[in-house]
């Protein structure tokens, strides 16, 4: 019975990890044997878990320090392998990603800081913010005119 | 049908065992890294950002991270004329074993740094609360919740079942490529995926108060 029970387990991981294959390839399998709730845990996992990117500096500190180390690996003259030629076709576009709609977009930070890409969807928020809003409103108006009162 | 399909995976992974059935995508970049090591910028470029993320997500401090990333990128520099190229059709297209090789020197540095490490180390969504959005404060406020509530579940995971969810939904890695990083197969590695997503679903239910 264990095994059996094992073997259950081991399909249920299987149709799982085919839902995920396609999910993370933008083409969630609508078909998929996968429970709504686990679908939605998946799909909230893909959306919002972020990603670090190190700062500038780090990346070209170490960049240096990289070819520093390279530029003395080559003077050691250290025999390098090479690897035999071979041709290789480029991977296709997943099929149908069109239909999955807006790729998630999830949270990238550069050392503890938005990205650029991050900042310029803030920035297209905030204008729609703004273009939703009364033009001249009453508060928008005395918020003004105390402004004026104190610059002068 | 999915007692079928698992057998075919099956046989897909004994194929897989023959040498170098598939190509790895970095083989072009490895081999200009190897005939001239200044050209190993490449691949530093290419991997930096996962490398770094991987450590900042075991670790839970930036600084933490780049000594990690560091130790990572140097020893992989020098320890390039040996790797080798193991590629096979279990590995997915697009797979990449420097990718998998990197990984695994960067999960041994991990390792150093944490028998090390002196820092208290913050979740993730912690050190992301460092980044306040000015302009759109309730989105970021419901994003944030959102990421805090889904990163608290998958940190409450057990070692390499928080490992392998990680790799799968932050670095979307296959699970071939998750079982070599991880030194296991890759039978066990959708096991432990699926037994992480059900506990991580059951948490977030637990949260909302669904109960049942």
């Amino acid at each position: 019975v264990t095994g059996l029970h094992s073997r259950d387990g081991e399909i249920e991981a299987f149709v799982v990890d085919r839902y995920l294959e396609s999910l993370l390839a933008r083409d969630p399998d609508p078909g998929a044997d996968v429970p709504h709730e686990m679908r939605a845990t998946a799909v909230r996992l893909v959306r919002s878990l972020p990603r670090f990117h190190p700062s500038f500096r780090f990346e070209e500190e170490l960049a240096a320090r990289l070819a520093f180390a390279a530029r003395s690996d080559a003077a050691s003259g250290e025999t390098l392998i090479a690897l035999p030629e071979v041709t290789r076709t480029p991977l296709p576009a997943p099929a149908g990603a069109e239909r999955v709609g807006p790729t998630p977009v999830r949270p990238v930070l550069v050392g503890g800081v938005l990205t650029s890409a991050a900042i310029s969807i803030a920035g297209a928020a905030y204008v729609a913010w703004r273009r939703s809003r009364q033009p001249d409103g009453a508060m928008l108006r005395a918020v003004r005119a105390v402004a004026r009162a104190r610059t002068v | 049908m999915a007692r079928s399909a698992l057998r075919k995976v099956t046989r897909a992974e004994d194929a897989g065992r023959s040498p170098i059935a598939r190509l790895d995508r970095d083989r072009s970049l490895v081999e200009e890294a190897r005939a001239d090591p200044s050209r190993f910028d490449a691949l530093y470029r290419k991997y930096l950002a996962q490398v770094y993320n991987y450590a900042v997500y075991e670790l839970g401090d930036h600084h933490e991270a780049e000594d990690a990333t560091e130790r990572t990128f140097l020893s992989a520099l020098a320890a390039l004329p040996r790797f080798e190229e193991r590629a096979s059709d279990a590995d997915g297209e697009g797979a990449s074993t420097f990718r998998v090789w990197l990984f695994r020197i960067a999960r041994n540095a991990i390792a150093e740094r944490r028998r090390a490490g002196r820092r208290r180390p913050e979740a993730p969504i912690e050190l992301a609360a460092h980044a306040p959005d000015p302009v759109d404060v309730e989105g970021t406020i419901v994003r944030r919740e959102a990421a805090a509530s889904a990163w608290r579940a998958v940190d409450r995971l057990d070692g390499d079942r928080r490992r392998a969810v990680i790799l799968r939904f932050v670095h979307e890695m296959s699970t071939a490529e998750i079982a070599a990083v991880l030194g296991r197969s890759e039978g066990a590695v959708r096991v432990l995926i699926h037994r992480g997503l059900r506990r991580v679903a059951r948490d977030l239910r637990d949260l909302r108060g669904d109960g049942g």
